[in-house]
């Protein structure tokens, strides 16, 4: 049956190619589906969450802080636990970032506050002297766009069934009922900060950016 | 002894003086068992690849093929009806038995875990810096405090321990009027001490202020009557009864592991746990250390 492949050595080499590939995806795969699952109780971004995700990305933090800890005992013993590939199942995309100019921030919920994050966006230098960091006091003033990050919780959970609510709809009403939870989320964040306009904007219903970055950054646990 | 084995022989003789000339040639320790164990190995090997070559050289010009052989022959080629050698009829059942072994039960009971194997590794380290370190003196504590301050608390309560003017807690201090007051007048239960938790509003108005002034004053002189109330869990001197409420005349080792593990809100801010980021030896190394910020 397979006699003109002995005649033929490309188409040979084909089939050698066709059955190692098969074999290496039969063995690969199911340990890339096992591990990109969700870590157990991990759930997606709350929208304000994910508005600070966007600001994030558009300030360029990833461009000198990562957010993945590799097995070193330097780095677990600094940042904590290893992470895990799972934690970053709801990430789209994922701000793993190679550059460490500052520190690793995939955990930096875990030992800084929002009021410390307050004084250090506002003024680096105020709470780490040698701090290269530039200060961020744009994002005190800037309103963040929750329409937006809704909209991209609404995205993912149609691409990529990303487990929100059925609340989560892609219409005027269906935001318009979500809205008093983000504020309500927000408010939550301006009850440990200092900054007087801020507190005064969310109250007014504008979310400064500063407040949903915070709220990002105390969610990387 | 015939050309070839004469032949063999020079060889290997050439092969093992080579290995012996490397090896004295690069000053290599020979008392060292590893070092004799791959000396043996190398003239071995020489011996071995001369001898079975010499062999099988002889016997393909003595040896005749004798045998039955099959009935197919490929293009005037045959081949001999042999029995399957014994060595590797066993092995491919080993190899079939161990397949099974290893679908069942061998990996998905025994599966390599790399992030378990980095835990052991590291709890393996721990218990070894906890045995080093049991009885270190001040002097290493005090430096391993201060590497441990730098990274962990600095961010926070500054690099001198001063709290950056009120951001966080102030390490020359145990505590401050403000807090003292703060703590008196709502209570707290952060810190899971034995003795629970402690009422808010057992002392208010001037016999609070008396007793904040008398602990912000280092506790010295004729303690105000209103103290009375405190001494009862935190002991007449504030050291907290050994253990069962918390110190409020120092840092302790009982404190520094409390407030670690449960973190604390008071009345500056929000201070996060740090559960399971030190051990014992680091936790005394801070205690070391935050001592000496004090005034």
């Amino acid at each position: 049956m397979f006699h003109w492949l002995e005649k033929n050595p490309f188409f040979f080499s084909v089939g050698v190619f066709v059955v190692i590939a098969f074999a290496g995806l039969v063995e690969i795969l199911p340990n890339f589906a096992e591990a990109s699952r969700p870590v157990v109780g991990l759930k997606p971004y709350t929208v304000l969450e994910l508005a600070g995700k966007e600001v994030y990305k558009k300030d360029a933090c990833i461009a000198c802080h990562s957010q993945l800890i590799r097995p070193f005992k330097s780095e677990t013993d600094r940042y904590g636990q290893v992470s895990l590939s799972g934690e970053y199942a709801y990430d789209r995309p994922f701000l793993w970032g190679s550059k460490r100019t500052g520190p690793d921030l995939h955990r930096v919920g875990n030992y800084r506050t929002t009021d410390w994050h307050e004084n250090h966006m506002w003024d680096p230098k105020s709470v780490v002297p040698q701090s290269i960091m530039p200060a961020y006091k744009h994002m005190f003033t800037n309103i963040a766009d929750i329409e937006t990050a809704y909209a991209e919780a609404v995205t993912v959970k149609n691409v990529f069934a990303t487990p929100y609510g059925d609340e989560f709809k892609g219409t005027r009403a269906a935001w318009e009922a979500h809205k008093p939870k983000v504020l309500a989320d927000a408010k939550l964040i301006t009850a440990d900060m200092k900054n007087k306009d801020v507190k005064d904007a969310v109250e007014a219903g504008n979310i400064p950016e500063i407040v949903a970055l915070i709220a990002y950054m105390n969610r990387l646990k | 002894m015939n050309a070839l084995m004469i032949k063999g022989l020079i060889f290997a003789a050439v092969l093992i003086g080579a290995t012996v000339a490397v090896v004295s040639s690069m000053n290599i320790d020979l008392s060292d068992p590893i070092n004799m164990i791959t000396m043996i190995g190398a003239v071995a090997i020489a011996g071995l690849s001369v001898g079975v070559s010499i062999k099988y050289i002889n016997q393909m010009k003595t040896d005749t093929a004798t045998g039955e052989l099959v009935d197919h022959n490929w293009d005037g080629i045959g081949e001999y009806k042999n029995e399957l050698p014994s060595g590797w009829a066993f092995s491919f059942l080993g190899t079939l038995i161990w397949a099974i072994w290893y679908m069942l039960a061998g990996y998905p009971v025994n599966a390599f875990s790399q992030i378990g194997q980095y835990n052991e590794e590291v709890l393996a380290h721990q218990e070894k810096f906890e045995a080093k370190h049991k009885n270190a003196d001040a002097a290493t504590l005090q430096q391993m405090g201060e590497s441990i301050f730098l990274v962990q608390c600095a961010p926070c309560h500054g690099e001198t321990g001063d709290g950056l003017s009120g951001k966080a807690q102030d390490f020359a201090t145990r505590e401050s009027k403000e807090q003292i007051l703060d703590v008196i007048a709502n209570g707290s239960n952060q810190l899971k001490y034995p003795m629970g938790a402690m009422p808010g509003g057992m002392a208010s108005g001037a016999d609070a202020e008396a007793i904040a002034d008398y602990i912000v004053g280092g506790m010295k002189g004729e303690a105000p009557a209103s103290y009375g109330v405190c001494a009862g869990c935190h002991g007449a001197d504030g050291a907290g009864n050994g253990g069962t409420a918390p110190n409020i005349a120092d840092y302790d080792d009982v404190l520094v592991h409390n407030v670690l593990e449960n973190g604390k809100k008071g009345v500056i801010g929000i201070m996060p746990s740090f559960k399971g980021r030190f051990t014992p030896v680091q936790e005394k190394a801070l205690t070391t250390y935050l001592h000496s910020l004090e005034n």
